[in-house]
Formats: structure tokens, C-alpha cells, sequence
């Protein structure tokens, strides 16, 4: 079969798993035994979720921008390529997305006393993730076949065009959650601060980086798989399932 | 909308700067609470490659039914 002599080179990938493995160790580190703990207000401690937490969120937001140029261009093109890209980028903002979800709440516990307020970061982030479990929902249970693909990917532009609103409901509308890096904010007051997010936004960069390409490697070799069995079928070599 | 259904504060009343402070007193519940957030994340993040981990099996299993098709293909047309 020529399709199996067809597996793409690991290339830089190897190096990009041991970057971000690298680069975790470094931020648990730093963040653990070199941040400094904030004001109690902010949560003392706890504070320092932070340096996973909106570092998870901009992953999302990552994720949703590939799901969401990915979808486009397979709208254009019908590729299994853009398919694969599209599904692997819904599944991965539902992953970070409910990273932003747990982290959250648990800081939220300590800095305001319960786990969750409607307040509107927290509601359009919520509705945002829930988009993207449709898409994953959609496509683990309604068929693979081209209308199916066509409105997952519908419906992952509509995920995506929630982010924007998600990230200006902090200044547009009332609400608890800080502003501390978004415009308008005091930001991060010591050095250390800084650098643990620094570390975070890397860290999130390079791990969202390694989840999509895997994912999508996967669901490519996925498709070649499943259209080699439709032509087995086809020529009476197997029987259909 | 000015303000939020169910939310007490205006957007100029939230936090918006974290300030480092000597010494942190803290209480130990933060610290279970931050471990936690941690633990949860790579709990996230073990199941998603274990999921994935799962998929590439049923995948080679895929595979092994088509190679073993072709085979019976081959043997019967030798």
C-alpha cells in the first residue's frame, strides 16, 4: 500500500516535546519556590494560578484562532488536512478552556469567597468552552461525513467569534474579575511577577503547539485510514462496518 | 448594560494590579488550593494524551484488519 510509506518525519517535534517539558519543569519551579506571594486580597497564595491560569486562557484563545482559520479553509477547500486541524483545534480549547474553568474557580475560592459568580468573563468564557464541546460533541457523534464537517466547522467560527467577546467583557461590563494585564490594568508590581507569566505564556505557547500537531497528525492519518477502508470496501476486500 | 445581573461591582472597582508582599502570611488552605489547581491541570492534560494514546491504538488496529485484508487478497490471487 503506498499510503503507509507516506508517514511525515518527526522533524523539530522530538525537540519541540523536550522544550516544553523543559520549560514546565522551569515555570513549576519558578512559580513555586521564586515567585513572590501577592497581596491577600488577590488571593495570598493562591495568587500564583494566576501564572497557569491566564496563561491556559491565551491558549484557548490559540486554539481558537487555528480552529477557526483551520475551519474557514476547510470550507474552502473540503481538505481532510483543514479537517483535522479544525477538529484538533476545537479539542484542544475545550482542554485549555477547561484548564481556565478549574483554575479559576479555585483561586476565585480563596480571593472572593466562592467558586463562581456569573460575572460576565467567567459566563462568556463558560459559553465559549461549551461551543467547543459541541464541536467535539458534533464530531465524535454525528458521522464523519461532509455536511457533518461542514457544520462543525459552522460552528467552530461561531467559538472563535466568542473570544473577542470574552476578552473585552472585563472593561465593557461590570463584573469581579481583575484586570491586572488587560489595558487599564496596574499590572504585575515586582519583577518576579513578570517573569513567572513570561515563563507561563511560553510554557502554554509551546504545550498547545505540541497538542495540536499531535492531534492533527493523528486525525489526518485518521481520514487517509478511513478513505483506504471505503476503497477497500469497495473492491471487495473487506466488508464494510 | 452597565452592570452585570448578580455582580455587586463596577468595572473601575475590581482589582487591577498584583503587589508582591514580604514575607506572605498565608494559610495552608491556599496552598492545598493552588496544589489543586496544579494537580487538576495535569490531570486535564494526562487524560487528553491518554485519550489520544487510545485513539492511535484503535487506529493500528484499523490498520491490522486492512493489512490482513490485503494479505488474504494477495494469498488468493497467488
Amino acid at each position: 500500500m503506498q499510503g503507509s510509506a507516506k508517514q511525515p518525519p518527526l522533524g523539530i517535534f522530538p525537540f519541540l516535546v523536550a522544550a516544553t517539558l523543559g520549560v514546565f519543569l522551569w515555570l513549576i519551579q519558578f512559580v513555586f519556590f521564586k515567585a513572590p506571594v501577592a497581596q491577600a486580597e488577590a488571593g495570598g497564595l493562591a495568587q500564583k494560578i494566576f501564572y497557569f491560569h491566564v496563561p491556559s486562557a491565551y491558549a484557548m484563545y490559540l486554539c481558537g484562532v487555528v480552529c477557526l482559520v483551520s475551519s474557514v479553509a476547510y470550507l474552502l477547500s473540503l481538505t481532510d488536512k483543514w479537517n483535522a486541524w479544525a477538529q484538533a483545534g476545537a479539542e484542544c480549547a475545550v482542554v485549555f478552556g477547561i484548564m481556565v474553568l478549574t483554575s479559576g474557580p479555585i483561586w476565585a475560592k480563596k480571593a472572593w469567597g466562592v467558586y463562581w459568580v456569573w460575572d460576565p468573563r467567567l459566563t462568556t468564557s463558560l459559553l465559549s468552552v461549551l461551543v467547543y464541546v459541541a464541536v467535539v460533541v458534533l464530531r465524535a457523534f454525528a458521522g464523519d461525513g461532509e455536511a457533518e464537517r461542514k457544520f462543525a466547522a459552522a460552528l467552530g467560527v461561531l467559538g472563535t467569534v466568542n473570544l473577542p467577546i470574552i476578552h473585552y467583557s472585563v472593561r465593557k461590563w461590570g463584573g469581579n474579575h481583575p484586570t491586572v494585564i488587560s489595558q487599564g490594568g496596574g499590572g504585575l508590581k515586582h519583577p518576579d511577577m513578570q517573569l513567572a507569566l513570561g515563563i507561563g505564556f511560553l510554557a502554554m505557547t509551546l504545550l498547545s503547539v505540541v497538542l495540536l500537531a499531535l492531534r492533527a497528525r493523528q486525525l489526518s492519518l485518521a481520514a487517509r485510514v478511513g478513505r483506504a477502508e471505503e476503497r477497500a470496501v469497495a473492491a471487495g476486500l473487506t466488508e464494510g462496518t | 448594560m452597565q452592570q452585570a445581573q448578580g455582580t455587586a461591582k463596577r468595572p473601575e472597582d475590581r482589582s487591577t494590579e498584583f503587589v508582591a508582599v514580604e514575607g506572605g502570611k498565608e494559610t495552608a488552605s491556599a496552598g492545598t488550593l493552588l496544589v489543586a489547581a496544579y494537580l487538576v491541570m495535569w490531570a486535564l492534560l494526562l487524560a487528553f494524551v491518554w485519550i489520544g494514546w487510545r485513539r492511535g491504538q484503535q487506529l493500528a488496529t484499523r490498520l491490522d484488519s486492512l493489512e490482513k485484508a490485503l494479505d488474504r487478497h494477495d494469498s488468493a490471487k497467488s
